[in-house]
C-alpha cells in the first residue's frame, strides 16, 4: 500500500533568532517514526541554536513517538543545548503524564 | 438477561502502514458503542500498541498477518490482537514500569507500549509462545450507568 506520508503526518522547522521551532502535525506512529527520527537528529545534534518542539496540531502520538522525544531529550540535556515541548495538547498531555515523562519536559522547561 | 456478543474480525499484513487502518476501525465500534471521545482516543494509544508489537517483533524474515477482533459484549468492548509470529523478544527488554521514579540517565527507551496499554485499559491479558505467536486481549467498559436496560 502506498500510504501518503506526508499527508498523515508533517513535521516543519523554522529558525528564528537562534532557535529552531518544529511543528508537528497529525499522527505521529510506528510508520513515520523512521522518516521523523531522521529529519530531528540533525536539529537534536545542532548546540548552537536552541530547539523547541511544537505539538498544537499533533492529534496522536505511540509510544515509539513518545521514545524519539525522550531521546532527543536525553541529546540535548548532554550536550547542556535547550529543549522545549511546548503547546502539549491535553490528550497527549495524558499520556505524557502516565509515563512519567511529563517530569522530564517540565524541568528541563525550568532550567531555562 | 443474556448479553448478545456482537464481532467484527479484520485481519491485515502486519505491517506499520496499517496500524492506523485499525484505529478507524475501533473509532467506528466504540463511537457505535457510546463510548466519549476521550475513551476512544485512549482504547486508540492501547490498541496500536498492541499491534506495534506484533509489527516490531512477530514477523522478522518474512511478511505476516495479524488478526484484530473487536467483541461487544454487554457494555464491554473486548479487543483481541493475534499474530502468528515468533514472539520473540516481544514488548522490548522488559521496562513495564512507567518512569516516574526514574532520573534521565536511568531512562532506558522501549517498553512504555505495554505499561501504556495496561493504563489505559481495564484488563490487559498477554499470552505469548516462542513460535506460536501472541495473543493480546484487552477490555474497557463503558462507564455510562444510564446506557445499561
Amino acid at each position: 500500500m502506498n500510504t501518503n506520508k506526508n499527508e498523515k503526518f508533517t513535521a516543519t522547522s523554522q529558525v528564528e533568532n537562534g532557535t529552531c521551532t518544529v511543528y508537528l502535525r497529525g499522527e505521529l506512529d510506528l510508520s513515520v517514526a523512521p522518516d521523523f527520527r531522521q529529519v530531528m537528529e540533525p536539529l537534536a545534534l545542532n548546540e548552537k541554536q536552541d530547539l523547541v518542539i511544537n505539538l498544537k496540531d499533533l492529534k496522536y502520538i505511540d509510544s515509539t513517538g513518545i521514545g524519539i522525544l525522550l531521546s532527543i531529550l536525553k541529546t540535548r540535556h548532554g550536550m547542556e543545548a535547550g529543549f522545549l515541548v511546548k503547546e502539549v495538547p491535553e490528550q497527549i498531555q495524558k499520556l505524557f503524564d502516565m509515563t512519567g515523562i511529563a517530569k522530564f519536559f517540565a524541568a528541563q522547561e525550568n532550567s531555562q | 438477561m443474556i448479553d448478545e456478543v456482537q464481532k467484527v474480525v479484520i485481519s491485515l499484513p502486519a505491517t506499520a502502514e496499517y496500524v492506523d487502518i485499525v484505529r478507524l476501525n475501533l473509532y467506528g465500534v466504540a463511537s457505535k458503542m457510546g463510548f466519549s471521545y476521550e475513551e476512544i482516543e485512549d482504547m486508540k494509544v492501547a490498541i496500536s500498541e498492541a499491534c506495534n508489537n506484533s509489527v516490531l517483533y512477530a514477523y522478522r524474515d518474512s511478511d505476516g498477518m495479524m488478526e484484530v477482533t473487536f467483541e461487544i459484549i454487554g457494555d464491554a468492548l473486548s479487543i483481541t490482537v493475534i499474530d502468528e509470529g515468533e514472539s520473540f523478544d516481544s514488548w522490548g527488554a522488559g521496562e513495564r514500569q512507567g518512569l516516574h521514579d526514574k532520573n534521565l540517565n536511568e531512562v532506558q527507551i522501549g517498553g512504555l507500549g505495554f505499561y501504556l496499554m495496561q493504563a489505559l485499559m481495564d484488563e490487559v491479558s498477554v499470552e505469548n509462545e516462542a513460535g506460536k505467536g501472541t495473543k493480546v486481549v484487552m477490555t474497557r467498559r463503558l462507564m455510562k450507568s444510564e446506557e445499561k436496560v
